[in-house]
């Protein structure tokens, strides 16, 4: 068939792609880990690294910390969705939780680290407030504090929306039949979001044992993977060998929990409609859950206070005047001015390469009548993606591209992010693009267009929101990560997130400060711009919808 | 007796029900009929007791019960897509009520309903493997296990197609006659109130524009509404079927 001709090359070009930048440096890590810096074949560094008592130690620390993270970040998100979706509290209260909610996640992880210092750290501003130091913020407290912080808004996002699907009308059944409160509250809500708690532990689990932001600033001496894995590669003494076993030691809980993420999607409770009810009054309930909901919401955006306190300030905590000098300061440098150009320049790239190339493989597997085996071939590459760690590809892309060319420059930092990311878009762009109506490349062939004007004057109008939300998924995702960039960024790449890194070590936590409100800022401003338009973008098609709706009827 | 005196309800300072009072009798089989956005799914609700009028009394039996709350009345609700919980087989949807209250209901009483509704045979089946009446009858005999003293219907054909149709409705009639069920039917179709109820209510702009019998609906007409609206469309029909059965001897139809 003709129009398989340009979805083959498409095909292609991703197949060579991911060939080069996902498959050959994962296989180097795996020849790494036996050959090392280039000794015989072995198992020498499995051997090493497996039997030293840190590395299990911090293997052990990893879980049991992912595992305490995970289950108070569900219970958390949990009862945030519960308070927007089952009480008659205010709209405006409603909405704060939701925005409030999801706030860190347009932060680096690395500056959650040291939001914890000036909050809860000897001088910290909370630690002021209540006249003592509540307690020991390096090691397992600032952890777990900065895993919370940092995953409640993918936990919320998860059960808030999965929330919004339940048919609330069972509620009445279920009443009707007698149930007692707590049985209803089984029935109608415990037992069909089941699947999606599941989901959201496992989920903050994989975030929070594979991250390295949070571990590098209040780590302390509670070494976790993430940390001995950067000293492994970044040392005194670097051991190739034996970072590459520690990076496919990463590997193992992310694939075991993307294994059963696919086997409990099937679980998932569907409901074929949506019926908004009249809620129960229930004053008590709305007084518990308005007071909860606060709570969680307070303590999180208290610590931001600092980030937005402390750069203002002349000397924390001894001189307390107001001041904009550090922010000058930050915009007179030109060195750290050119970083947040940096960062920008590279988040724009590698969301529109990205968004690029998502929609590429979703337009092969969603609207093509290619062999499945190809569609295949690019489902497994987003699995793949998924479940590798930000790190490990880090890490792979040095073994691989050092010396090359493309050693230290900015097209690596864009596609690591791009393969990193790639995961999210593509299922985004995928579901939206197989909701179209199948037969309009047909039809529009059928009145003289070829494929490519097809894609460019029906498809892609239709996909546009959805496009625009793929664009702002990678442009948040690349102004924060900092685990994927850690080591391939050079002196003369740096972006915001490694510079904030490099920062640490000097104590100039005012700049990081300024750093990371500019990346706060800019999100901000970016996601509001792409909210907007991709708004705008479906509206027109909703009301070209009602018009031809109603010609109908007149005709 | 359910009796409704000068009920409203309205929703952000809009009316939906400006002042409903009706009497409907014990064993009765009453549907409400009306445009949509008339306020028929309102007033089914009030009923039910999810949702408070903003004025007006709720007396059932001589009680008043508008303050009741909706477990409390004994009345219950058969929703339009059927509100079966997926997670359970169709035995487990419907003796889901006699977890809470074993005595309810006996043994003989549930396969009595069964076997009304036909239902032997699927009891082992998922919700998802149900066709559009076989749901409608599983979610029937759920409530019926409840022995609701009004049951309600919400659009319980709209969903369903021809000749399924008819065979609901020939259930409904059977149950409602033998448990003397007063049954409340909310429906936007004419032909199927007219010929499934005893009563029909005609509601428009949250106001009752006829309650009477079939019959009286058809020959006194009483204002302008009824006739556009609701003989006009029935006339319509007619004359299609006369059209198509034109010169052909007329033949009993029997229903399954």
């Amino acid at each position: 068939m003709r129009k398989n001709r340009e979805i083959k090359l498409i095909f292609a070009l991703i197949a060579v792609f991911f060939a080069g930048f996902l498959a050959v440096p994962m296989i180097s890590v795996v020849m790494k880990s036996f050959t090392g810096n280039g000794e015989a074949a072995s198992l020498a560094h499995y051997a090493e690294v497996l039997t030293e008592r840190g590395f299990l130690k911090a293997l052990g620390h990893s879980m049991v910390i992912s595992v305490c993270s995970a289950l108070i970040t569900t219970v958390l998100a949990f009862i945030l969705a519960y308070a927007i979706h089952y009480t008659n509290l205010g709209k405006r209260y409603k909405w704060l939780i939701s925005k409030a909610a999801i706030l860190p996640m347009l932060l680096p992880t690395i500056t959650y680290g040291f939001a914890i210092i000036y909050s809860f750290g000897k001088q910290g501003l909370l630690t002021k407030l209540f006249g003592r130091q509540l307690f020991d913020i390096y090691g397992f407290n600032g952890l777990l504090l900065g895993y919370v912080v940092y995953t409640l808004p993918i936990a919320f996002t998860l059960v808030n929306n999965a929330m919004g699907y339940i048919d609330k009308r069972f509620m009445i059944v279920s009443r009707l039949m007698g149930d007692s409160p707590l049985q209803t509250f089984r029935m109608t809500i415990l037992i069909p979001l089941l699947g999606t708690l599941a989901t959201s532990f496992i989920q903050t689990f994989f975030l929070c044992f594979t991250d390295f932001g949070i571990p590098a600033s209040v780590g302390g001496q509670y070494e976790v993977v993430a940390s001995v894995l950067y000293e492994e590669m970044l040392g005194s003494i670097p051991n190739f060998g034996n970072g590459a076993v520690v990076a496919l030691v990463m590997i193992i809980p992310s694939v075991v929990s993307i294994t059963v993420l696919h086997i409990l999607e099937k679980y998932n409770v569907r409901y074929n409609k949506i019926s908004p009810i009249e809620l129960k009054k229930g004053v008590k309930r709305d007084a518990v859950f308005a007071v909860l909901s606060g709570a969680v919401i307070v303590c999180t955006l208290s610590m931001f206070v600092v980030m937005f306190a402390a750069p203002f300030i002349e000397e924390w905590p001894y001189r307390m005047n107001f001041t904009l000098e550090h922010v000058q300061a930050v915009f007179e440098d030109r060195q750290l001015y050119g970083v947040y150009v940096n960062s920008v320049m590279v988040a724009v790239i590698t969301a529109l390469a990205g968004t690029l190339i998502s929609y590429g493989g979703a337009l092969v597997t969603a609207r093509s009548t290619v062999n499945e085996k190809l569609k295949k071939v690019i489902d497994s590459i987003a699995l793949v993606t998924n479940t590798i760690p930000g790190m490990v590809i880090g890490l792979s892309y040095l073994f691989v591209f050092t010396g090359t060319p493309l050693q230290n420059t900015f097209p690596i930092i864009i596609i690591c992010n791009i393969v990193h990311f790639f995961s999210t878009p593509y299922l985004m762009m995928k579901n939206s693009l197989s909701k179209m109506n199948a037969s309009w490349e047909t039809t529009a062939m059928l009145m003289g267009d070829n494929w490519l004007k097809t894609i460019v004057r029906v498809v892609t109008p239709n996909a546009l929101s959805t496009l625009l939300e793929v664009f702002s998924y990678y442009f948040v995702n690349a102004m924060v990560t900092v685990s994927a960039v850690v080591f391939i960024a050079g002196a003369r790449t740096m972006v915001i997130t490694t510079k904030i890194q490099e920062l640490q070590y000097f104590n100039e936590f005012n700049e990081i400060f300024v750093l990371s409100l500019l990346i706060l800022f800019t999100n901000l401003i970016a996601r509001a711009v792409f909210r907007r338009l991709a708004k705008a973008s479906k509206n027109r098609q909703n009301t070209a919808k009602v018009y031809q709706f109603s010609a109908k009827k007149a005709a | 007796m359910l009796e409704l005196k000068n009920v409203k309800k309205s929703y952000d300072g809009t009316p939906v029900l400006t002042g409903i009072s009706l009497n409907i009798e014990d064993g009765e089989i009453v549907s409400i009929l009306g445009p949509s956005g008339c306020g028929k799914t309102t007033l089914l609700n009030l009923i039910l007791g999810i949702v408070d009028s903003d004025g007006g009394r709720i007396i059932y039996n001589g009680e008043d019960i508008t303050d009741v709350p909706m477990e409390k009345r004994g009345f219950n609700i058969v929703f339009q897509d059927y509100a079966l919980f997926p997670n359970l087989n169709v035995y487990q949807n419907i003796t889901y009520g006699l977890r809470n209250n074993p005595e309810i209901s006996s043994k003989e009483e549930v396969e009595d309903l069964i076997h009304l509704l036909g239902l032997e045979e699927h009891l082992n089946k998922r919700i998802g493997q149900l066709s559009g009446g076989q749901k409608q009858r599983a979610a029937l005999a759920r409530t019926m296990v409840m022995k609701p003293k009004i049951l309600l219907l919400d659009e319980p054909l709209s969903a369903l197609d021809g000749v399924i149709k008819e065979s609901i409705k020939d259930r409904i009639k059977t149950i409602a006659r033998e448990y003397n069920l007063t049954t409340i039917i909310v429906t936007h179709d004419p032909e199927e109130a007219l010929t499934l109820s005893n009563r029909v209510m005609i509601i428009n702009e949250g106001k009752i524009a006829q309650f009477g019998r079939p019959e009286e609906i058809i020959r006194r007409p009483e204002n302008g509404f009824v006739k556009k609206f609701i003989l006009n469309q029935l006339e319509i029909k007619k004359n299609n079927i006369y059209t198509l059965f034109a010169g052909q001897p007329a033949e009993q139809v029997q229903v399954c």
